[in-house]
Formats: C-alpha cells, sequence, structure tokens
C-alpha cells in the first residue's frame, strides 16, 4: 500500500504553496520582527515587497527567527493520523542550526506516534523550494523510505544557489553570513555574489563573487552554470528556478532571464516568488537564482 | 565557410585548451633547455608567445570571420607575442601554415602543403638552422604526414599517428646535435613541439598525463657528488663501498647521459665489491662528468637576448635589416609583416643595435633579456624558502589602487608610482614574495614586458596575466576566488576579457595637437582614449563630461578615479548625475600620477 506522505517545510523557500503539485503541503510561516513586533507574512499586508519598502523609506532593522517548535507540533498534531509518514524538509543546518534544532526535537516527541523524516536541503530559500520540487517528484515515484532518502541526497547534492545581493548587511544583521563576511567592507563598492551548494556538508553561505554591476553579476552567474554543467558532465541544467526579486531591479532580472534563455539549455523554468522572511535577509534590489543539474 | 561567433568561441576554447596542456609542461621545458644556451626559458618563451596571441586576439563579436581567417590572425599575434628563439621559431611555423590554410581548405593534402609551410618558413627564417632542434621535428612531422596520408584520409588520425614516431626522433636529437649528447637530454624546442601535437591530439581524445622532471640544480649536484666519490683514494673505497648503491630513478631523472653514467657508477661500485678497487674506467667517467657540466655552463659567447618589433618605411626587406645588424651577433631571426619588422637576436651590444636600429622607424616594443643572469639562475641551487603556495602580485602606479586592490583580496601590491621599475628591482620583489607560485600582473605594457623578463630569473613559478590597464587588474583580482587552485590558473590567463574601456584626462606640458588635428594649449586638460588625445579644454570638468558624452554606450556605471594630481579637486558626482540622468557614477582615490582623472565605463 503507498504510503501516505505529509510534507512540512517553513515559507522561506522562494515559491508559493500553489506553485507546487502536491496537496498535503503545509507551509509554516517564519516569525520576523520589526522593532520587537512580531509579523507572519499575509496575502496582502504583510510581503516581501512590504518589507523592501519598510526598509527603504523607514531605516528598519528586521529580523527573522527560526520555525516555533509550536507551530511544527500543531501541525502534527493535526494530521498524525491522516497520514503515515511526514517528510519535513528543512533549510540548510548551516544557516540555521536552530531549526535543525526544532525539527529533532518534534521528531523525537512523535518518535512512538509517527515516523518524521528531517530532510536538510543544505540550501535556504529558492534553494529549499527547488529541492522540495524534487522531493514530490521523487515521492511520487517511490514508495520506500530509503530509495526516497537516497534519491533525496542526490537531488540536495546537485542544487546550487546564488544570491545577488546589493548590500551584504542584510544577511549580516540576520546573523546568516556564513563564509560569505569576507566579501564585506570593500573599498570598492562591489556587488556580492554569494551562494550555497549541496554538495557541501557544512552548507554555509559561501562567496561565489565580485561584480560591479547587476549585468557583470549575471555574467558570472551564467559563468558559475557553466562550470557546474562542467564538472557534472551534463548538456542540460533540470531545473532552474528563477527570482523576480521584490520589483525593484527588474532590469537586472530581466538581463538575467535572457542570458539564460540565451545560454543555458534546461528542462524546466519556474519562476519564484519570495516571502516576507526572504526579504529580511536580502534586502533591496537582491535576487537570485537555483538550478537543479 | 563562414564562422559565426559560437564557431569563435568554440576555437577559442580549443586553442585555449591547447595552451593549457602546454603550460602543464612549461617547467618541464624550461629544464630540457640547453640550446642554443642553457638559460632555461624554452617552456616560458613558448607559452608566453601563445599566451600574447591570445590575449591581443581582436574580439570578433558578431563579426563573421572564417576559421582560417582567424588562425591567420592568431599567426601574426603570435609573431608579435613571439619570445626567444623557440617562440620565434614556432610563430614563424605557425604564420606558415595559416598562410596555406587561410582559404579554410582543411583536407588532408592541403594541411601537408600546410605543414611544408610551415617548417619552410620557420627554417629559412632562422639564420643558422641546425639539426637535432625544433626544426628536425617540425621536418619530420610533415615528413610522416605525409606518408601517412597516402593511406588514411583523417588528418587528425594522422596527426595522431604521428606523435610516437616523433618521439623517437626527438630522442635521437642527442645524436644530431652534440651539445644535446653532451647534456644527456632531448632537445627543449622539439620537446615543446610535441607536447603541442599531443594537445592538439588531447583535445581530439581528452587524455592527460602531466609529466614533470628532476630540477637542473640537482642534477649538476649528483654529477658533482658523483665527482667527489671518485676522486677518493682506491684504498678507502673498500670501506666506503659495502652497503652502497646509486639508485636514483631513471623516469625522474629525465636525463639519458647521466643515467648512464650512474650505471658506469653502479658498475664500478659492484667491481669494487668483488675485484677489490680495481676499475679501468674511472678515468673516463669523471671525464664525462666534466664534460657534461661543461656543457651545462658554458663561456657565453653572447650575453644578451635581444627582441625588438620595429615599424619602419626606410626598409623594405630582411636582408636591409640583416645589413644594419652587429656582424657579430648570432642565433638572428628576423621576421617581416608588412612595414613591421620582428628581430630575435644574441648580441654583446643591445644598447648600440638599439641606437643603430632606431634611426630607420618606431619601436613598437623592445626587449633585453640577459642570459648569462638567466642561466646563473638556471643553475643555481639558492633556494627560496618559501611561506607560502601561491600569491597574487600586483604592480600599480597609484597607492589609491593599491588599497583598492589589496582590500578585493590582492596579496601584494607594489606601487611604482611614477617610475617604472626595472627587471632586477622586479626580480627582488618576485623573490621577496617567497611565494612557490606567483600569479603576476600589471598596469602598463613596459612592465609587463619586464616582468616577462624578470619570470625567468626569478626562483617561484611565475604566471604573468597580460593586462595592460588597472581596470583589467581590478576585473582579474575580482575574479579569483579565495581558494583558487594554482594548478588550474590557465583560464585566468586565456580569459581576460577585451572589452574593457575607459579614458584618461590629462594635463598638457606644451603645445600639442588632438588627432583630429585641434590645438591643444600648454595647461589645457585633454582626453585619452585608445592612445589618441580626443578634445581639450581649460577647464578639467568639461573635458570629463565630453569624454562621458562620447564614449557612453549601454553603460550604467561610471566611475572617476582621481589622480595623485587631482587628489583635491572637489567632487563632481552631483553635477554628472544631473547631466546624466539614469547612470550611476562613483568616485574613489586612484592615486595615479600621469592622469588627473581615469574615467571607467562598465554594463
Amino acid at each position: 500500500m503507498k504510503k501516505e506522505i505529509l510534507i512540512i517545510t517553513s515559507d522561506n523557500l522562494g515559491l508559493k504553496k500553489e506553485q507546487f503539485d502536491y496537496p498535503s503541503l503545509e507551509i509554516i510561516k517564519c516569525p520576523v520582527y520589526i522593532n520587537g513586533k512580531e509579523y507572519r507574512e499575509s496575502d496582502h499586508e504583510y510581503t516581501a515587497n512590504w518589507l523592501i519598502e519598510k526598509y527603504l523609506k523607514e531605516n528598519i532593522v528586521a529580523k527573522s527567527s527560526s520555525i516555533l517548535q509550536g507551530d511544527l507540533i500543531d501541525i502534527i498534531e493535526k494530521n498524525k493520523d491522516k497520514y503515515s509518514l511526514v517528510i519535513h524538509v528543512l533549510m540548510s543546518h548551516g544557516v540555521s542550526a536552530a531549526t535543525t534544532l526544532v525539527a529533532e526535537n518534534v521528531k523525537k516527541i512523535y518518535r512512538d506516534v509517527i515516523p518524521i523524516l528531517n530532510i536538510d536541503t543544505r540550501q535556504t530559500s529558492l534553494g529549499i523550494g527547488l529541492v522540495l520540487l524534487k522531493i514530490i517528484e521523487i515521492i511520487k515515484q517511490h514508495d520506500h523510505i530509503d530509495d526516497i532518502l537516497r534519491l533525496a541526497d542526490e537531488a540536495i547534492r546537485n542544487t546550487y544557489s546564488v544570491f545577488v545581493m546589493h548590500d551584504l548587511n542584510y544577511l549580516f544583521k540576520s546573523g546568516r553570513i556564513g563564509k560569505a563576511r569576507a566579501l564585506m567592507g570593500s573599498v570598492l563598492r562591489i556587488i556580492p555574489l554569494v551562494g550555497i551548494s549541496g554538495e557541501d556538508k557544512e552548507g554555509l553561505v559561501v562567496p561565489i563573487g565580485k561584480a560591479r554591476t547587476f549585468m557583470q553579476a549575471n555574467d558570472k552567474i551564467i559563468e558559475f552554470i557553466h562550470n557546474k554543467m562542467l564538472e557534472k558532465s551534463v548538456v542540460k541544467v533540470q531545473y532552474i528556478v528563477n527570482s523576480l526579486g521584490y520589483g525593484d531591479n527588474l532590469d537586472a532580472v530581466s538581463d538575467l532571464s535572457n542570458k539564460i534563455k540565451e545560454s543555458v539549455p534546461y528542462e524546466k523554468m519556474i519562476t519564484g516568488q519570495p516571502h516576507l522572511v526572504e526579504a529580511v535577509y536580502y534586502g533591496p534590489k537582491s535576487y537570485s537564482i537555483s538550478i537543479n543539474i | 565557410m563562414e564562422l559565426i561567433e559560437t564557431n569563435i568561441h568554440e576555437i577559442k576554447i580549443r586553442i585555449g585548451n591547447v595552451f593549457r596542456y602546454l603550460h602543464g609542461y612549461k617547467e618541464y621545458i624550461n629544464k630540457l633547455n640547453v640550446f642554443p644556451v642553457p638559460d632555461g626559458d624554452t617552456g616560458l618563451n613558448m607559452t608566453l608567445t601563445i599566451q600574447g596571441a591570445l590575449a591581443n586576439m581582436p574580439d570578433y563579436k558578431g563579426k563573421p570571420i572564417t576559421m582560417g581567417e582567424y588562425l591567420k590572425v592568431f599567426a601574426e599575434q603570435m609573431l608579435m607575442s613571439s619570445r626567444g628563439c623557440s617562440g620565434v621559431i614556432l610563430a614563424l611555423y605557425c604564420k606558415g601554415i595559416t598562410e596555406i590554410i587561410g582559404q579554410n581548405d582543411f583536407s588532408s593534402d592541403n594541411l601537408f602543403k600546410a605543414f611544408e609551410n610551415g617548417y619552410k618558413k620557420a627554417y629559412e627564417g632562422t639564420e643558422n638552422p641546425k639539426e637535432g632542434t625544433i626544426l628536425t621535428i617540425m621536418y619530420e612531422f610533415k615528413e610522416k604526414f605525409g606518408e601517412l596520408m597516402k593511406e588514411e584520409t583523417d588528418a587528425l588520425v594522422n596527426i595522431r599517428k604521428c606523435i610516437p614516431y616523433l618521439k623517437t626522433v626527438l630522442d635521437k636529437t642527442p645524436d644530431m646535435l652534440p651539445v644535446l649528447k653532451q647534456a644527456g637530454v632531448v632537445d627543449s624546442g622539439g620537446a615543446g613541439f610535441i607536447i603541442l601535437l599531443e594537445g592538439i591530439d588531447r583535445e581530439i581524445k581528452k587524455s592527460k598525463n602531466v609529466q614533470t622532471n628532476f630540477p637542473f640544480p640537482g642534477i649538476l649536484k649528483i654529477t658533482r657528488n658523483i665527482r667527489k666519490f671518485l676522486a677518493v683514494k682506491s684504498s678507502k673505497f673498500k670501506t666506503i663501498v659495502p652497503g652502497l648503491h646509486v639508485t636514483i630513478r631513471s623516469d625522474k631523472l629525465q636525463n639519458t647521459r647521466l643515467n648512464n653514467i650512474i650505471e658506469d657508477i653502479n658498475q664500478f661500485i659492484n667491481s669494487i665489491k668483488n675485484n677489490g678497487s680495481h676499475f679501468p674506467r674511472r678515468k673516463e667517467i669523471v671525464n664525462n662528468l666534466k664534460d657534461m657540466e661543461e656543457v651545462w655552463t658554458p663561456k657565453f659567447k653572447q650575453r644578451y637576448c635581444l627582441e625588438f618589433v620595429l615599424k619602419s618605411d626606410k626598409l623594405s626587406t630582411q636582408n636591409e635589416m640583416k645589413a644594419i645588424l652587429d656582424h657579430e651577433s648570432d642565433n638572428l631571426i628576423i621576421l617581416k609583416s608588412d612595414s613591421t619588422f620582428k628581430v630575435h637576436i644574441h648580441t654583446n651590444k643591445p644598447d648600440l643595435i638599439l641606437k643603430e636600429v632606431s634611426r630607420y622607424g618606431e619601436f613598437i616594443f623592445t626587449k633585453v633579456d640577459d642570459m648569462k643572469e638567466q642561466h646563473q639562475n638556471f643553475i643555481s641551487e639558492d633556494r627560496i624558502d618559501y611561506e607560502r603556495e601561491k600569491c597574487v602580485f600586483c604592480l600599480v602606479a597609484g597607492e589609491g589602487f593599491k588599497a583598492i586592490l589589496k582590500n578585493l583580496g590582492a596579496d601584494e601590491v607594489y606601487c611604482y608610482r611614477g617610475i617604472k621599475p626595472s627587471v632586477k628591482i622586479l626580480v627582488k620583489e618576485l623573490n621577496r614574495l617567497k611565494s612557490k607560485n606567483i600569479i603576476a600582473t600589471a598596469d602598463d605594457k613596459d612592465i609587463l614586458m619586464a616582468l616577462k623578463s624578470a619570470a625567468s630569473l626569478s626562483k617561484s613559478n611565475v604566471h604573468i596575466i597580460e593586462t595592460n590597464n588597472v581596470f583589467a587588474i581590478i576585473n582579474l583580482v575580482m575574479s579569483i576566488s579565495n581558494d583558487y587552485d594554482i594548478t588550474d590558473i590557465s583560464g585566468l590567463i586565456i580569459n581576460q576579457p577585451k572589452d574593457i574601456r575607459y579614458c584618461g584626462i590629462s594635463r598638457a606640458v606644451r603645445n600639442t595637437k588632438t588627432t583630429n588635428g585641434n590645438p591643444v594649449k600648454e595647461g589645457d586638460f585633454f582626453c585619452v582614449f585608445n592612445n589618441e588625445i580626443m578634445f581639450a579644454d581649460k577647464d578639467p570638468e568639461t573635458v570629463i563630461i565630453e569624454s562621458i558624452k562620447n564614449f557612453i554606450n549601454t553603460d550604467s556605471l561610471v566611475t572617476l578615479f582621481k589622480g595623485i594630481h587631482a587628489k583635491n579637486n572637489k567632487n563632481i558626482l552631483s553635477r554628472l548625475t544631473r547631466t546624466f540622468p539614469g547612470i550611476s557614477f562613483e568616485e574613489y582615490y586612484g592615486g595615479q600620477y600621469q592622469y588627473y582623472y581615469y574615467i571607467n565605463f562598465e554594463h
């Protein structure tokens, strides 16, 4: 008998719920704190664009936290009798150790009630969404837990994300900067490119490159993708999830889209949509891309 | 056959890959170098010749060009960038080939004609051609190719089939050129040529086999120690010899003569063990060793390797050029392309030659290598206690640029202010870095040339990146990641962007004219773009605005770098932002001496 699987993840995944062809999906909204007040994403009011505007107009400092244990328990309580397995798709432990801790605690609490597989995507933002897309494909075709884990791991190892940041301070203030700190404090203003690779066991955000303009940054992204294709000896990228950013840097985003269409062969391309919590880390004019090879 | 842009890209990648392959053997080839002088730079010269061509190839973006035409231009660029005997001969050979395939006939028959013409050009261009050198390998290559094409029509297959045969010919070069036999090596240029063919073959079958060899000072040390050992009194051998056996792996040594000597030594040791101290060939071995050492440490008849490119309307043939060059010199190679002469010569009087030749035209570049000094460096056992595996070393004119580059990640930046450093200073600087590998670059073409000479005198493995302006260096340093792999930096060498656009604003120290003939008065500010004076005005801000109006393309960012003389000038960014809405402007202190401002345009 095929397993009934509930998938849980949090909303820092760069894609909206309706972009996943999987009804049994629960997305936990991460809390965002602005001047001590907690916000959760809402359909119209508290969105990524809302926060970006606030950043630009009010010079605020925003922070986020990992998912709350209570939120996770509520979802499991509500669903434990309807499903035979829970897969919790997690942000990289290197980016948020607290999220991993919460997930492991809940897994222990429910060990005699329902099996929970915590899958560390070694990704953040769009990269989590992309790994989730792959996991959904996998569970539609495979029933056995070992197969799911093996294939999910393979998908994770072949997933890479690059973030073009106009200002690294947002990532720094959110405590997610990792090794990308090396790109801070340049005399010459640079546009940093940071990334996260599923191959990296530490799952940290690392520097990928530096550019002076967004067009140069896009050229570097294309070069990065080509190098990965060469490394993996593939002629086509399986999935590209391309973020539109926050609507404040459309020229750069559209330049990247054009460059991808011109020079990167791919199977599927999806346009991502950032959530409130993602705007906390990346700030204005940022955009990103994730690929699965 | 018309090539579209993607095919040009493909050719660039292919040539780049062949270059990478040769680059991997650079040190190996250097260490075989004994002819015409043992200065240990054959590998360096061959790689710099190709590297220079790669760096100076025009950008054919959007312009249709055939493969034949592209290769023809590439061979021209090789000639202009060629260094040393081996580099010049290789460039001549490639020019000869492209004269035939320039019409895009790549059939076996035509390729044979091309190889024949390549050999002819290389042979004729060499003043005193010798057998047992790269010329012999080039000759044997076209002969073997001609023989094979009677049975096989695929030219690439035939090139591959030639390689093992050429290796047997290379092994015989010591029998053709006594100096190689005395030194115990095969010809370095010939070895380099075969490695290039292997690189081409590898492009076909994608195999890899990097070879290393024994450091040359080590070989000299071995010969001297063996001589010392043989100088011990016969009576003492009995006490020394038991347990003694010379075990040096011949495949590591890569020196046939020394291998034979070591075999003799082992025979000698066995003979003492078995027969007491009697060994009749002892003196023969000592003489053999002395002879070998002499070849590697010769007296230099001509001390300097001089190369120059001269643009001349007064000289029309190579013979006319030859007539004005020093007759006591040797290794003369003269190339001519339109009104440009490229000359390679070994001489004791480089200054006199340059002075004499300067009467006949304008130098595009000159280079003088002190081969004696290079040789000393080659054979010296001096070691640097390397403190790091790799480092990025930049030479720039201004303190502001130094700070910017250090901050971007350059390990060492030498600021030469207004005074360009000599080769001697550069060698000192390179050695001071105590780095096993150095990626070196400069913001000036003359310094780059000097760096190339300094590279052959440095104990480090110096990889020179062909930049000639500070923006290319900024771009380079920005593209080097923290954890770059030093064994795979040829990509950096090859992939330097060609579309860096900038202009300089300087001040006239005397009355002059713009390229269009408009007057520039002493004290006026003027704009220089692509080495041409474009326009001038009394007010520097007017020149800046005019420059931006003229040179801005689809750029989104314009950056001003103030020179040392403009350090305290008022900030004009707000005026520029008002004048050019939609463009981002930034201003930094560069500290350059010659230009009040540099203006850099970026997409």
